[in-house]
C-alpha cells in the first residue's frame, strides 16, 4: 500500500510533480502511466525516500519508507536499470544488499534463479546487456520478498520473451496480495498488465481509474456532425434517443466555420446513417458526418496531449501533430527555453480538457 | 459453525502480504558487513591497497639504497662535512635518518589512500549504486559512518603493514650504516604512529570531500590539489619571499604541511633552509590536519543528508 498526499517536487523553478495524491492498493497491479518527463520517476524516487518532496508526504505501508526497520522486506524497487556497480558480479551485488538485512545466502541464489540469471551470476555486471541489467534490478527488488514492489519502466530493453515474463511476474506478485506499482510510457503495455491505472502528465494526475473503466471510456464511439442547423438537428437526435455533446471549439473550427455559422456536435447512441435520415427529415443541411471511434492508445494520447513535454513536429505539414486549442495557449506563460529549441517544442501549461 | 478465530477473521480481510523475512531488521553491524563486502568486491580497492603497501616499502628501500651509496662515497661525505662546518647544509648526523627513510613513503601513500577513500563513496554515485544502498539502508548518515569505519580500519591496517615492510626491506642497508630505527626513542615512535594517524586523517578528509562532491575525478583533484599541488607552489613562494609572514602562516596551516610535523618535523626535510619556514608543533600540526578532516566529514554528512540521491 502506497499513499501519497499532496506530493510535490520542484527542481529549481521547474515543477516536476505538482501536488498529487493517490493510493496504490495491494492485490492488484497498478500502472503508473505518463509521457516521458511527466514525473513518474521522480514520484517513485520520492516513495523510496531518495528525493525529498518539496511538500506533501508519501507513506509506504503506513509510514515514510525511511522509518521502516526492515526496508527491503517492505518495498523492493527497480528504479533505474543501472543502480548497480559495473565492477561487481551479479551475485556479489545481491550479497552486498542481502548483508544489510542479513538475509540468508540461499535467498540470493533464489532470486538469481527466479530472474533467470543463473548462468551469468558470477560475471561482472559491466558486461551485461540492458535486459540482463534489468533482470538483476528485478532480482534486487525481489531480494527481501517485499510486500510492495515498485518497478520503473521494467520492460525497457527486454526482448519479447522478457516483456512477457515481467508481465506475468507482476500479475503473479499482485496475486499473492502484494502491492505492485509499475510505471510505463506505453499504454498498450499497461493495458495488458495493469488492473488499475494512474495517468500522470506534467506532474499532475490526469486519471486514476480501473483499466476496464478507461477502456470503456476509450471505446466510446460517436459521430461528428457539422451543420448550420445545430438546434433543429440536436432536437431531432435527442428525440430519437441520441446524446448530443457540444465539443470545445478547436482552432480550425473557430476560424473556418465561424463565419458560415456552422456548429459542430458529437452524437453518440445513433449511427451515422440514422443521423443522415434525421437531417433529411428535419430539413437540415449537413456539412460533415464522420463516425469516430478511438482506441485505447488514442484515449491515452488524448488524455496526455496537453501534458506531453516535447511535442513532435510533423515533417510533412510542419505543424504540431497534437493540435492545441488556441485559446489555452494564449493566456499561459511561455517557457523561456521554448525559443531555443528548434525541433522539440516545449509546450506551455495548457489547461486539461 | 465454529467460532470465528482471530486467524479466520484475518483471512477474511484483504490481507496485507507480509514478507517471510520481515523480522530481518537492518542494523549498524550488518551495514558494516555490507560495506566490507562492497569494498573488497571491487578491484580498485585491491589496486589501491597493493599500491599503498608497495609504495611505502619500495620507497623505503630506494631511499635506503641511495643513502647507502652516499654514505659510502668518500667524496660526497667530505663535501657534506665541509658544508656542515660552514653551516650551509644539514648535518646528517643530527637527525635520525633511519626513521625518516622508513616513514618517508607515507607522503606517497597519502596519494593512493586519498584516491581509495574518495572512491569509496564516489563510485556509488557514478554507478548509481547509491540508490540501491539508500533503498536498503535509508538512514543515510549511518551509511557514511559505516564507510568511515571501514576506510579507517583499512587505512590503518595497510599503513601498519606498509611501515612494517618498509622497516623490513630497508633493515639490511640501515643496519650496515648503523642507522636502524631506535624503538626506545619516543620521537621515532611518534613518527611511526604519526605516519599511520596522518594517513587515516588523509582518508577521512578524502571521504568527506568525496561525499560532498559525489564525483571521482573532482574529489581526487580537490584532495590531491590541496595536499600536493598547493603546498609545492606555496612552498616555493614562501622560500623566495620569506618576509611575507601571512603567506608562511597559510603554508604552515596547510593540511599536508601541518600533518607532516608529527611524522617528520620540517627541519629534517630538504625544502632549502628548513629553519626559515616556521612550522607547527608536531601534535598541533596533527590537530590542524584532523580539523580539516572533521570539517570535510561534517560537510559530507550535511550534503548526504540534505541532497537528493
Amino acid at each position: 500500500m502506497i499513499e501519497a498526499r499532496n506530493l510535490a517536487k520542484n527542481y529549481g523553478d521547474k515543477r516536476a510533480v505538482d501536488n498529487i495524491s493517490f493510493k496504490v492498493q495491494p492485490g492488484i497491479v497498478t500502472g503508473f502511466l505518463g509521457p516521458n518527463g511527466a514525473g513518474k520517476s521522480t514520484t517513485m524516487r520520492m516513495i523510496m525516500g531518495l528525493d525529498k518532496p518539496t511538500s506533501g508526504t508519501v507513506y509506504v505501508n503506513g509510514k515514510p519508507y525511511a522509518q521502516h526497520k526492515s526496508p527491503l522486506t517492505q518495498v523492493g524497487a527497480l528504479l533505474e536499470a543501472r543502480a548497480i556497480h559495473p565492477g561487481r558480479t551479479a551475485r556479489q551485488h545481491l550479497r552486498v544488499l542481502a548483508a544489510t538485512h542479513s538475509f540468508p545466502i540461499s535467498r540470493v541464489d533464489e532470486v538469481i534463479d527466479l530472474t533467470g540469471l543463473t548462468s551469468v551470476a558470477d560475471k561482472r555486471v559491466g558486461g551485461f546487456s540492458l535486459g540482463m541489467g534489468q533482470r538483476l534490478g528485478i532480482a534486487s527488488a525481489l531480494l527481501g520478498n517485499p510486500s510492495t514492489l515498485i518497478f520503473d519502466e521494467p520492460v525497457n530493453g527486454l526482448d519479447p520473451e522478457g516483456v512477457l515474463w515481467v508481465r506475468n511476474l507482476a500479475r503473479y506478485l499482485a496475486g499473492q496480495g502484494r502491492t505492485v506499482f509499475l510505471s510505463s510510457h506505453l499504454m498498450s503495455e499497461m493495458a495488458l498488465t495493469a488492473d488499475h491505472l494512474i495517468v500522470i502528465g506534467k506532474g499532475k494526475i490526469l486519471a486514476d481509474m480501473p483499466v476496464q473503466e478507461l477502456v470503456e471510456s476509450a471505446s466510446k464511439r460517436y459521430v461528428r456532425v457539422a451543420t448550420p442547423g445545430v438546434a433543429a438537428l440536436s432536437a431531432a437526435v435527442q428525440a430519437a434517443g441520441g446524446v448530443v455533446v457540444v465539443p470545445a471549439p478547436s482552432a480550425d473550427d473557430a476560424t473556418a466555420r465561424h463565419a458560415a455559422n456552422v456548429g459542430v456536435i458529437e452524437v453518440s447512441g445513433l449511427e451515422a446513417p440514422d443521423i443522415g435520415e434525421l437531417a433529411l427529415t428535419s430539413g437540415v443541411v449537413l456539412h460533415e458526418l464522420t463516425p469516430i471511434s478511438s482506441t485505447l492508445e488514442e484515449a491515452y494520447m488524448e488524455l496526455t496531449a496537453d501534458s506531453v513535454e516535447y511535442h513532435t513536429i510533423d515533417v510533412n505539414t510542419r505543424e504540431h501533430t497534437t493540435t492545441e486549442p488556441s485559446y489555452t495557449a494564449a493566456g499561459a506563460p511561455k517557457a523561456p527555453a521554448e525559443a531555443d529549441m528548434p525541433v522539440a517544442h516545449l509546450s506551455n501549461e495548457g489547461g486539461q480538457r | 459453525m465454529s467460532a470465528i478465530t482471530p486467524e479466520a477473521l484475518q483471512h477474511e480481510l484483504p490481507e496485507q502480504y507480509v514478507s517471510r523475512f520481515a523480522d530481518h531488521r537492518i542494523g549498524f553491524g550488518k551495514m558494516l558487513r555490507s560495506e566490507w563486502l562492497k569494498m573488497w568486491t571491487l578491484r580498485s580497492t585491491w589496486w589501491m591497497v597493493g599500491a599503498t603497501i608497495v609504495l611505502m616499502a619500495g620507497l623505503s628501500l630506494l631511499f635506503a639504497a641511495v643513502m647507502n651509496l652516499v654514505l659510502n662515497d668518500p667524496d660526497i661525505m667530505a663535501q657534506m662535512a665541509e658544508n656542515a662546518a660552514t653551516g650551509e647544509g644539514i648535518d646528517m648526523t643530527q637527525f635520525a635518518v633511519g626513521i625518516i627513510i622508513v616513514v618517508l613513503g607515507y607522503q606517497f601513500a597519502q596519494l593512493t589512500v586519498a584516491v581509495f577513500a574518495v572512491m569509496t563513496i564516489t563510485n556509488e554515485y557514478s554507478s548509481g549504486m547509491i540508490r540501491a544502498t539508500f533503498s536498503a539502508t535509508p538512514r543515510r548518515l549511518r551509511t557514511l559512518w559505516a564507510k568511515l569505519i571501514m576506510v579507517t580500519l583499512t587505512t590503518a591496517v595497510i599503513s601498519v603493514i606498509g611501515l612494517a615492510l618498509a622497516w623490513l626491506v630497508s633493515y639490511p642497508l640501515l643496519d650496515r650504516n648503523n642507522m636502524l630505527v631506535d624503538f626506545s626513542d619516543s620521537t621515532q615512535i611518534r613518527s611511526l604512529i604519526g605516519a599511520v594517524l596522518v594517513l587515516v586523517m588523509t582518508a577521512w578528509f578524502a571521504l568527506g570531500i568525496g561525499t560532498v562532491l559525489r564525483h571521482t575525478a573532482g574529489g581526487i583533484a580537490t584532495v590531491l590539489g590541496l595536499f600536493m599541488v598547493v603546498p609545492s607552489i606555496l612552498g616555493i613562494i614562501v622560500m623566495f619571499a620569506p618576509d611575507l609572514a601571512w603567506l608562511s602562516t597559510i603554508y604552515k596551516f596547510l593540511p599536508s604541511e601541518a600533518g607532516q610535523q608529527i611524522v617528520i618535523p620540517s627541519i629534517g626535510m630538504g625544502m632549502g633552509g628548513g629553519a626559515t619556514v616556521p612550522s607547527l608543533e608536531p601534535w598541533h600540526g596533527f590537530a590542524v590536519l584532523s580539523a580539516y578532516a572533521v570539517i570535510a566529514l561534517a560537510a559530507g554528512a550535511l550534503v548526504i543528508k540534505k541532497r537528493d540521491a
